[in-house]
């Protein structure tokens, strides 16, 4: 019983052995980083907007901001990257995919401003 | 001569309660006469929540109430939503839900084996788990754009189609082979054995009576497992691992043996995805969505037990309540009778076995 014990202990710490000779799985980030897909869901970025509020009303975190000034045309818009999930919502449910989820995920920033997207719609109209 | 008792708190920082469970325990020597959990150190509200947002607000939020399993949390609520309105999912939709759902169920098994390991004092088994698991998160990823919150389940469907099949076929070829290493570094490990045979035996009426489910009910000898009763699982041959013994090797067996029998739910779901057409589904407009009045209830098998979650509409935006049942809050209760009489060292190895995870206690 006790030799059989032994053996199984030492057949397993041959199993672990094995493994010493594989390569290994882990990364040295940030020299070397991930390819990532397409999909990754990152610092999102805003272009096209044409102001019907979808993406307000899908955000669960309330990080999507809408001004309308009293013509109702010319509208500021917020999104505020500190309070965002990434969730994805946004960009999906966006009618005409003007917001995108890059792969960005480094966000680390001595300034505040950077994690704060802004753009200024319908002014050309 | 008087006899004192010792009070000693494990946790809530202990590195092995998973997260932040405190166990009060009173102690005669090294021998634990009760046990009193205290739970809510991770409470985040999230049944308060569900009454301020909308249903598609609230949907990314219920991948964090078990981040080990999110997929469970949002199919019950798509679930909840598509019964409500009586939408019926397309075939090739119930299909991916069903592959997915079963990776799912493999990584957090995965991670609950070198997590339990971890607690007993080894440290190999926790690398090459969560070198397996990180295959299945890199292929999730791929898919729906994040490691561990997915979102990827929406109202009616999915958000897009399925890809990367051949990474599955992959990912499971290296599970199924890597179990064997498993067995001969965990199974037959006398450590292991000694540390976990008999212990924290947990008995049929016992079990049922603290209303425990999933793995740790399966592996005290009753046959429930929720997957039968599912029409999401229609179709598919699905075994269930019923062992008798209830002690804690005899779950880790369970978890094990259920790693293989999703291997083959996710292999029939592979033969049908290869030959399936392009995704076609209807999805519902998640905007200004409102339930008709009444009550709604659905039920998953999830890693952790059965999960249900119960919406009551007034025909509004939001629910006017929704409740969770999760697996886990049952499994710490029955800390209280499991570890009374055990010694303090066995404290840690019955927890472990019983896959408690503290943000679906809490939740």
């Amino acid at each position: 019983m006790f030799l059989k014990e032994i053996i199984n202990l030492f057949k397993g710490l041959f199993t672990v052995f094995k493994h010493l000779f594989k390569r290994p799985v882990t990364l040295e980030y940030p020299e070397k980083r991930r390819c990532l897909n397409d999909v990754f869901r990152g610092k999102p970025e805003v272009q096209g907007c044409i102001g019907c509020g979808i993406c307000k009303k899908v955000c669960p975190a309330g990080a999507i901001k809408f001004d309308k000034d009293e013509s109702g045309k010319v509208y500021n818009f917020e999104f505020d990257f500190k309070k965002c999930i990434v969730c994805g919502n946004c960009s999906f449910y966006c009618p005409k995919g003007a917001i995108k989820m890059t792969k960005e995920y480094e966000l680390a920033t001595s300034d505040k401003e950077n994690l704060t997207l802004k753009y200024r719609g319908g002014a050309d109209d | 001569m008087t006899i004192t008792t010792l009070k000693l708190n494990l946790g809530p920082q202990h590195p092995s309660t998973h997260g932040v469970l405190r166990l009060l325990l009173e102690l005669d020597g090294e021998k634990i006469l009760s046990c009193e959990p205290d739970i809510g150190y991770l409470h985040r509200g999230m049944e308060k929540m569900a009454e301020k947002l909308s249903y598609i607000q609230y949907l990314p939020t219920v991948d964090r109430i078990d981040y080990l399993a999110g997929f469970f949390y949002s199919e019950l609520l798509c679930r909840i939503v598509e019964k409500a309105l009586g939408i019926e999912i397309p075939e090739k939709v119930r299909v991916i839900r069903v592959l997915l759902l079963e990776l799912n169920r493999i990584s957090s098994h995965l991670l609950w084996i070198g997590a339990f390991l971890m607690d007993l004092g080894a440290v190999s088994p926790f690398f090459y788990a969560f070198r397996d698991r990180e295959m299945i998160l890199r292929y999730f990823e791929k898919l729906t754009g994040q490691r561990m919150m997915y979102n990827y389940f929406v109202f009616g469907g999915v958000r897009r189609d399925i890809d990367f099949l051949e990474e599955v076929e992959n990912i499971i070829s290296v599970v199924s082979e890597k179990l064997n290493d498993y067995d001969k570094i965990i199974t037959e490990n006398p450590i292991f054995l000694r540390r976990t045979l008999n212990k924290g035996i947990l008995d049929k009426e016992t079990a049922l009576n603290y209303s425990i489910t999933g793995v740790n009910l399966r592996a005290s000898g009753v046959d429930f497992d929720y997957r039968f009763q599912d029409c999401l699982y229609k179709g598919f041959d699905i075994g269930t691992v019923v062992l008798e013994k209830g002690d804690a090797f005899t779950r880790y067996q369970a978890r094990t043996l259920e790693i293989k029998e999703s291997i083959k739910i996710i292999r029939q779901a592979l033969d049908y995805l290869k030959k399936s057409a392009k995704l076609e589904q209807k999805l519902v407009n998640p905007v200004n969505l409102k339930l008709p009045e009444g009550d709604y209830y659905a039920d998953i098998e999830a890693p952790r037990g059965l999960a249900s979650c119960f919406v009551r509409s007034l025909g509004e935006k939001e629910p006017y309540r929704l409740k969770w049942r999760t697996g886990s809050y049952y499994s710490v209760n029955l800390l209280r009778k499991l570890l009374v009489g055990e010694f303090l060292n066995d404290a840690i190895a019955i927890s472990g076995s019983l896959d408690i995870i503290l943000p679906e206690v809490d939740k």
